[in-house]
């Protein structure tokens, strides 16, 4: 069940709850993806990848696949042009010297089917000189640990610090009652979406170059391509199919694609490669483990005094821009609540592992895993309710934070309260030990307006009205299921006064859309809602202009209504819209109705002490995870959640709830089964049967509430809700199983055995009371 | 490291009128393999693990599906893990049968998937094989040279391999069910549905009043086959299951199974888990012998039900 807390602003599309538009299409299996795709002469590639995390090559002899009938190419690092490419620039599409993970690309083929391309990557021998290996980070930055990117002017593997530090953090810590300090870790996960990395690359014989690719930073993947592959972008077309889900996956231009044009331009045929289930997991890019450790203090008044961190990133063997998502940590550990005072030091360290990308949530999960879990522990050594005193120390409305982070509306309050109610948490937290149930808390920040990561945050769009009446929206943003198709036909038909089914809305690709910077931060609906509805304003101005001509009336004089041109709101003399754009088109001296726009939303980049306001908005939200855990065996059943998000303004509330539940579910996911493990240099759970994917029986029922805040900057006041719902389940649960069982949990996931580990070592909190000197763990 | 292949290879398939026929054909094409639901088969394939140039459909082939004639129940090797699931008979008569049904796959697979097809994979962790070994059951294969009945704790003779002779198919299981037989399976997962068993344990139990008079515990997932655990008899046969005895019984299924550490768990875990599902699967069968467990409740899929058994009995503490 959900509830929306609405407001009462009188729409006629937005605020309704509307089926999203491609839905149709893709339950009947109607939509064609990448892999469906069928091009004549189109040749299948497939990978040789490393077995070994971290060794030299010594030769690669392809001789043997390049003889194979069927086969039209066979690429290694000798025989093609690449550039370094990676934050840093510290990676190689083919690696030419070394190997530094499990799955590295070593070779790759081209060939006319699946199985003799299979063959041939049996028959290309590459002799290894194995190196000692590091897959812990602590370990990496030790005197003496194997160096990982010799090449690179770095020390101890640390690719990367971000330090930061605001207020007097020694008086902070003499004016706090109690500090509670802890360390926190999480684990490689996956993103996992059902569609893997498809991509097919065709050079047309003028050499200009076609890719069609599910990413969702179609211009910055254009761009990258030219740069590392030595090739003129202005003759590269990036077409972008329908996405069978990404959840960040599918954002950075990675490897495989470099590899597919590079097979393209050596066999002159079309090239697809689809990467297999296993290559999913072990060949593209993961959610990165975050280890923290934490201090948190708080004053007898049950004032947040500080936090203090030290934050290390296993980012894997190279730099995508997954290596970011330490800067969002950053964010939480500072800003989530009123902290006076705060450190961070960050390192991300090199590792011999799969490398981290840009998973939905980006760091915010795994930092509000450590920063929740204390803020309940805190409340505990107090002996202050929890939810009372984040609503003490909660964010507000108008506030800056000590990061610049502006904040201008904030619900944390509204969705604080709205899940303490209806979980009924005043009355059954810590009352149900012996049913071994437990409720938790946890809440989040979140940016919610864009997030000026590059020098434009910003978006095109632009619209185009045909005699039939269809509006067409060509907007730069893309769909990958989070229905932003959706919400950018509702705002366009809102604004220009149209139905909803008269629009239709095109991302298809470079040649057509408009520059954008992607599909990242939840920042459509903002960013490219922003963007539709200005197109949609302009065109509209052009409608009424167009109306007001052919009708001799003032354009002042007149406005739209569900398809209807009214003169002062007179219906009865109404004409329908697309009658208006037909008088104009059809006749000598005609013009087309067509309107762009660019949208930037008003931020900054931060500065080089990380302090600036990187988002028009930031959005919020709340969780109250009830668990039972089986003690003996260590199974959690998470039996109840709710959840409460800011989300500025509802536009399709169903939209919303799709993503918070979602999001929900996977967070449940990082929480209890999703890992990655790796045992002696073997992937254990490259696959969906073993990786322990949340299935239908897995979360409870989700109650979301919809707070709305109304942004002054978001479209219609909406702000960004794309990754909201997975970044709380891992704190509220672990909250939830301490509250069920009084063991804190230090790591997710909290998979069985873990928690019976947990339970044997008594694991619980570590406080120090200031006022007694005494520590309690 | 290699890439999965994306498509099974191609395969000749013979669909026979019947058993007789079946077998026959199974004998004069060794490395011919059966093929009923093909839930394991198909994905063998494609994994090339299996590379076969015939399949011998028997989906189509009437094995005499669920019978109770006095203690004995046989269920014919085609009949589907759904029917199973499903069956007012079973849910009666050995419960245990159903709660193993009803968690393996899902209710597509299930509905795909036969018993046959299940014992004969002789996966570790196959989730048919515990209850079935704790009522005793036996095997009936058909071979070219007649039928013959085994132990059905003989058929599997390693991971993934069987005592069938070249020839032979399995045909049905007939399991001894007498009246007041109580019985349960559970197991630790480490998601709530559509996963394989870290450890699966099944009990059954006779009672003549409190006193026990038979002690059976089969465990799966823990060991290379699926395994009854030995020494229950001693100690439980002509006692009342005080903390005492289900501590000892516990202990000896810990100490008799033998598991690796995987993605789904550690050995040690395992070892644990199985201690605590033992007691567990003994109480709740025991329940049902006595009839104080409630009619039509199956059993929670890990067996923790502070409900019925309170929280802190539900299992031996450390």
């Amino acid at each position: 069940m959900a509830v929306t807390q609405a407001t009462s602003d009188a729409h006629s599309v937005v605020g309704k709850r509307i089926p999203k538009l491609d839905a149709p299409d893709k339950v009947t299996g109607a939509t064609v993806y990448a892999d469906d795709m069928r091009i004549p002469g189109l040749l299948t590639a497939a990978i040789k990848r490393s077995p070994h995390a971290h060794a030299r090559i010594v030769s690669i002899d392809v001789s043997k696949a390049e003889a194979l009938p069927g086969v039209h190419a066979v690429i290694h690092a000798g025989n093609v042009t690449q550039r370094s490419f990676g934050y840093g620039h510290d990676n190689e599409p083919l690696k030419s010297r070394k190997v530094r993970c499990i799955g590295d690309e070593v070779a790759a083929v081209a060939a006319v089917d699946a199985e003799i391309a299979q063959q041939a990557l049996d028959l290309i021998d590459v002799d290894y000189d194995l190196l000692p290996e590091v897959d812990d980070p602590h370990a990496a930055m030790l005197p003496g640990a194997p160096v990982i990117h010799e090449e690179l002017d770095i020390e101890g593997n640390v690719s990367m610090r971000w330090d930061f530090e605001t207020g007097d953090l020694a008086a902070a810590e003499r004016d706090s009652a109690v500090i509670v300090e802890g360390t926190y870790s999480s684990p490689q996960a996956a993103p996992a979406p059902i569609e893997t990395h498809v991509v097919i690359a065709d050079f047309d014989p003028t050499g200009h170059l076609t890719v069609i690719s599910p990413v969702h930073m179609v211009f910055m993947y254009r761009k990258e391509l030219a740069d590392c592959l030595g090739l003129d972008w202005q003759r590269i077309t990036i077409k972008q199919p329908p996405v069978g889900g990404s959840f960040g996956g599918k954002i950075d231009i990675d490897t495989h694609d470099f590899i597919t044009v590079l097979l393209a331009k050596a066999a002159q045929r079309p090239v697809k490669l689809a990467l297999t289930r296993e290559e999913e997991f072990i060949g593209a890019r993961t959610r990165q483990p975050i280890h923290f450790k934490l201090r948190t203090g708080a004053d007898a008044d049950g004032n947040i005094t500080f936090r203090d961190a030290e934050v290390v990133s296993d980012n894997g063997a190279y730099n995508a821009w997954g290596s970011h998502a330490m800067l969002v940590a950053m964010n939480t550990v500072t800003s989530l609540y009123q902290v006076p005072a705060s450190r961070v030091r960050s390192a991300v360290v090199y590792t011999n592992k799969n490398y981290g990308g840009s998973v939905r949530g980006f760091g915010n999960p795994q930092a509000t895993f450590a920063v929740e879990q204390q803020t309940e522990e805190l409340a505990d050594a107090l002996g202050i309710d929890p939810i009372a005193f984040r609503l003490q120390n909660a964010n507000t409305a108008d506030s800056t934070t000590t990061q610049g982070l502006e904040i201008t509306t904030c619900g944390l309050t509204e969705c604080l309260e709205a899940v303490r109610d209806r979980s009924g948490w005043v009355e059954r937290r810590g009352t149900q030990r012996e049913k071994f149930r437990g409720l938790g808390a946890a809440t989040y920040i979140h940016v919610g307006g864009g997030a000026r990561i590059y020098g434009s945050d910003g978006c095109g769009a632009m619209i185009k009205i045909d005699d039939s009446g269809q509006v067409a929206l060509i907007s730069g943003s893309s769909e990958l299921g989070q229905g932003s198709e959706t919400v950018l036909a509702m705002i366009v038909a809102e604004e220009i006064g149209v139905p909803v089914d008269v629009v239709t809305v095109t991302n298809s690709d470079t040649d057509v859309k408009p520059w954008d910077v992607g599909v990242h931060a939840s920042r459509t609906t903002f960013v490219a809602g922003n963007a539709a509805r200005l197109a949609a304003r302009g065109a509209k101005a052009k409608l009424l202009e167009a109306a007001a001509e052919t009708l001799g009336i003032a354009a002042a004089e007149l406005d739209i209504e569900d398809g209807m041109i009214l003169r002062n709101g007179d219906r009865d003399t109404a004409v329908p819209y697309a009658k208006a754009i037909r008088r104009r088109l059809l006749r000598e001296q005609s013009s087309i109705i067509m309107s762009s726009a660019f949208y930037d939303p008003p931020t900054e980049k931060q500065d080089e002490g990380f302090i600036g306001n990187i988002s028009a908005a930031y959005g919020f939200g709340a969780h109250v995870a009830e668990v039972e855990v089986d003690p003996e065996t260590g199974m959690i059943r998470v039996v109840g959640l709710w959840a409460a998000h800011d989300v500025g303004r509802a536009i399709n509330p169903m939209s919303c709830e799709g993503q918070i539940e979602g999001g929900a579910v996977m967070g449940i996911g990082l929480a209890l089964t999703e890992e990655l493990p790796v045992q002696d240099g073997r992937f254990l759970a490259p696959n969906l049967h073993d990786y322990g994917m949340p299935t239908a029986a897995d979360p409870p029922r989700i109650d979301v509430t919809l707070v709305e805040t109304i942004d002054p900057e978001g479209p219609y006041g909406a702000k960004g809700i794309g990754e909201g719902g997975i970044i709380l389940p891992p704190a509220a649960i672990a909250n939830a199983v301490a509250d069920a069982i009084g063991i804190r949990p230090r790591e997710y996931p909290m998979r069985p055995w873990k928690v019976v580990d947990w339970i044997q070592r008594n694991e619980t909190s570590t406080v120090v009371d200031q006022r007694t000197g005494e520590a309690s763990a | 490291m290699t890439a999965a292949p994306v498509a099974a290879p191609a395969a000749e398939v013979f669909r026979p009128a019947d058993v007789a026929e079946a077998v026959r054909f199974l004998a004069d094409h060794p490395g011919a393999v059966p093929i009923a639901g093909g839930t394991d088969v198909m994905i063998d394939r494609r994994l090339g693990r299996l590379s076969t140039g015939w399949l011998v459909d028997i989906s189509h082939l009437d094995t005499g599906g669920i019978v109770r004639d006095g203690d004995d129940l046989t269920i014919g090797a085609t009949t589907t893990i759904r029917s199973i699931e499903t069956s007012r008979e079973l849910a009666d008569t050995a419960p245990a049968l159903v709660e193993a049904a009803r968690v393996l796959g899902s209710v597509q697979i299930r509905n795909m998937a036969t018993l046959g097809g299940n014992l004969c994979h002789a996966t570790p962790s196959a989730e048919m094989p515990p209850p079935l070994l704790v009522f005793g059951s036996s095997a009936a294969l058909a071979g070219p040279s007649g039928e013959r009945s085994i132990d059905l704790a003989d058929l599997a003779t390693g991971p993934g391999t069987t005592s069938l002779a070249p020839g032979e198919m399995l045909v049905s299981v007939t399991a001894a069910v007498p009246d007041g037989i109580g019985s349960c399976y559970i197991r630790q997962t480490i998601r709530w549905a559509m996963d394989l068993a870290g450890a699966g344990v099944a009990a059954s139990v006779e009672t003549d009043g409190d006193t026990v008079t038979a002690l059976r515990v089969g465990l799966g997932a823990v060991s290379p086959i699926p395994m009854l655990v030995p020494g229950l008899d001693d100690i439980a046969v002509g006692h009342v299951l005080d903390p005492d005895v289900l501590a000892e019984a516990a202990a000896r299924a810990r100490d008799a199974c033998s598991p690796i550490s995987d993605a789904r768990g550690t050995a040690d875990y395992r070892r644990h888990v199985v201690a605590v599902l033992t007691a567990r699967a003994i109480r709740i069968a025991a329940a049902r012998a006595r009839g104080t467990w409630p009619i039509d409740r199956l059993a929670p899929p890990n067996g923790f039900d502070p409900e019925v058994l309170p929280g802190r009995e539900n299992g031996p503490v450390r």
